[in-house]
């Protein structure tokens, strides 16, 4: 559960007793304990932002600086999971989030499959060119992207939510470098056994990317979930709003001094999810974070 | 399993590579590969070529239908005004940083790294912008035809000349903390990398409220120590620290993480044989640990300043530009050209010259990238 302990392979000094009282330990001791405050101290806004939504509204409008839940309540986040707006913001985000990443998986791990493993015709040209895709801000292009689905009519659409995400240079490197990795002679054995491309990709090359395809995956999830940008140009409606451009919504007009309460439970709920997923997954994220951005 | 190609017989006896097998791969590799790449030219490269052409255009975002072509306008509006001077003094600064960016390409140059050809159109492509075209402005009674461009680009950049120091700086000193075995440092990198997997309006949310002066803690701790509470978002002086405080916070992890594995990399022989020869532990930090971080820290601040150019929600959210556009930035003011004022021609122009900069970045991403193989 913890952030790769595994990234640090040194072996763990043995602390005896005794041990502890060297200077050496001493400082070790304090320096950690100085590193576990400034870490709270870190993590403070977040917890703020966690007490102030289990607090009760009327409250919060003369006291806000507590630290600790004032007049403990679950009033707001119950309101806020009783339907209405942030409900149907949060499903969106949660359809087009899935759907996005599944899809990225799929379409990376076909791609990379081809340049890993298949030997065809064009390959020294078709890699460079997706690979040349990695260079492309995307968050600069959304105007013509804006265009295209405008003259396509479906703006305000799940599909015009997840059809720019999935077109991801970045996994599908990923996957070719991770496939070209595995051993070759499983995959001849079932060519010899006579399994074709298709049922070979699906029963030895996918199941043996798993490190890769979750470390790949949980990162398309995050950034998917929080993408701001073309969201907000493309999904203008109220109700296809997803959660990130719907809680950025509510910031400014809502009623904020006399609902801070029920402001900060939809930040909850807005990041619960990941923060979730991040416990679950964070070896792997760690993991995509640093083979996708040209780390090891 | 239904199989797509499911057609092709059982091999018997040795695998040949002859003209059947090699079409064979080459319809399987196209068949793998087709998905994607219609997905990659429709949504990554198409739009590229779109911006290029819609940046000629008049273009109208509700009678979308309706375009004028109009040559370079578009450009001559953002770029140029009335009156325009040339002189040497004109953003001096700025222009002698610029300038210093030939430096670590001269130095590539020499240790042979940065061929010669490449590092010469990079020195004259530097030398062009920087000595030559920022000395162009508007000069007595003239003005920039669209003085928002220059003010959100000039805030862009300093948005990504504070924070890329500062957010890559902090990020190495967290890693070097926190590089050490034991469960517990694990649950301290993990609290240090929580804010990164927030999303912006969550962010937002929380650091408008913290930097409130009534509200929020940061005002709280002011009182604390006696000072009288400073309202950091409506200050034109303080907002856009402020702004890059709170992008410190959201995305420090990100940095420590990639810092972490560059440091796992080094090999842990070189400091026991320096520990043996009786080095001390500066002298391991910088004969071991800075060259060995030096690949994974250019690839850091390259990331970073990617990363800070495309800042838009934050602001966006947080202070709607201002106060006084103090805080108004590239991306907003695409945003706002294209949907508020509807013009579509003149936004993808501005989107095509955000996109030349930073594939200009990305383009030292790539190479590292490549290096790698």
């Amino acid at each position: 559960m913890t952030l790769e302990s595994s990234i640090l392979e040194a072996p763990r000094a043995k602390s005896g007793f005794k041990s502890l009282f060297r200077p050496r330990k001493i400082r070790s001791a304090l320096f950690l304990a100085f590193l576990t405050v400034a870490a709270l101290v870190w993590i403070l806004p977040l917890v703020w932002m966690f007490s102030l939504s289990v607090s009760a509204n009327e409250t919060l409008q003369s006291q806000t600086t507590s630290l600790l839940p004032v007049d403990f309540t679950i009033d707001n986040l119950l309101g806020v999971m009783q339907g209405g707006l942030t409900t149907r913001w949060l499903f969106n985000s949660l359809v087009v989030t899935s759907l996005t990443t599944g899809i990225t998986l799929v379409l990376s791990a076909m791609a990379g499959y081809a340049f890993a493993r298949i030997p065809f015709y064009g390959k020294k040209v078709v890699f460079p060119l997706v690979l040349a895709g990695l260079m492309v801000p995307r968050e600069a292009m959304f105007i013509p992207l804006f265009l295209m689905f405008a003259e396509a009519d479906i703006h305000n659409s799940y599909e015009a939510l997840i059809l720019p995400r999935i077109a991801a240079p970045l996994g599908v490197f990923i996957m070719t470098q991770f496939m070209a990795a595995i051993p070759a002679d499983i995959e001849e054995a079932a060519r010899v056994d006579g399994a074709s491309r298709w049922v070979i990709f699906w029963r030895i090359m996918m199941p043996m990317s798993f490190p890769a395809l979750t470390a790949l995956g949980i990162f398309t999830y995050i950034l998917t979930w929080n993408d701001f940008l073309w969201p907000l140009v493309s999904a203008t409606q109220r109700d296809m709003f997803t959660i990130t451009t719907g809680l950025a919504s509510l910031q400014g007009n809502f009623a904020q001094a006399t609902e801070l309460g029920s402001l900060m439970a939809r930040g909850v709920v807005a990041s619960l999810p990941l923060l979730i997923l991040f416990l679950i997954f964070q070896k792997q994220l760690v993991r995509g974070i640093s083979i996708g951005s040209g780390g090891k | 399993m239904t199989s797509l190609y499911s057609g092709r017989k059982p091999r018997t006896g040795k695998v040949s590579l002859g003209k059947v097998e090699s079409r064979e791969n080459n319809r399987a590799a196209w068949g793998f590969l087709l998905p994607f790449l219609l997905v990659y030219f429709a949504f990554l490269i198409y739009p590229i070529g779109q911006a290029v052409v819609m940046g000629f255009y008049d273009l109208d975002l509700l009678v979308i239908t309706d375009r004028v072509f109009i040559g370079f306008d578009n450009y001559f509006r953002m770029f140029w005004g009335s009156n325009m001077v040339w002189d040497l003094a004109s953003m001096l600064e700025w222009r002698i940083a610029g300038m210093l960016l030939i430096v670590p390409i001269a130095l590539g140059m020499r240790s042979g790294r940065v061929a010669k050809v490449e590092g010469v159109l990079y020195i004259s492509l530097l030398t062009g912008i920087f000595a030559l075209l920022m000395g162009f402005h508007p000069g007595l009674d003239g003005r920039w035809n669209d003085s928002q461009f220059w003010l959100s680009f000039g805030n862009t950049v300093l948005f990504v000349a504070l924070s890329t120091p500062l957010i890559v700086g902090f990020g190495l000193l967290l890693a070097l903390a926190l590089h050490r075995p034991g469960k517990w440092v694990g649950v301290l990198r993990t609290l240090f990398f929580a804010p990164y997997v927030l999303s912006v309006s969550v962010l937002t949310l929380i650091w408008a409220f913290m930097l409130n002066p009534q509200l929020g803690l940061v005002g709280e701790l002011f009182r604390a120590i006696g000072l009288e509470p400073v309202s950091f978002l409506t200050n034109p002086a303080l907002a856009m620290p402020a702004i890059v405080v709170t992008t410190l916070w959201w995305t420090v992890g990100f940095n420590v993480v990639l810092f972490l594995a560059g440091l796992q990399d080094i090999d842990k022989n070189l400091y026991e044989a320096a520990n043996l020869d009786g080095a001390g532990a500066v002298k391991s930090f910088t004969n071991i640990t800075v060259p060995g971080l030096q690949r994974t820290t250019l690839l850091v601040v390259v990331l970073q300043v990617i990363a800070s150019f495309q800042i838009f929600g934050q602001v966006f959210i947080m202070t709607r530009g201002g106060p006084n556009g103090a805080t108004r930035v590239s991306i907003q003011h695409i945003y706002e050209s294209g949907f508020r004022d509807l013009e579509l021609g003149y936004a993808s122009a501005m989107s095509v010259f955000l996109f030349l900069v930073m594939v200009a970045f990305s383009a030292i991403q790539f190479r590292l990238l490549r290096s790698e193989k």
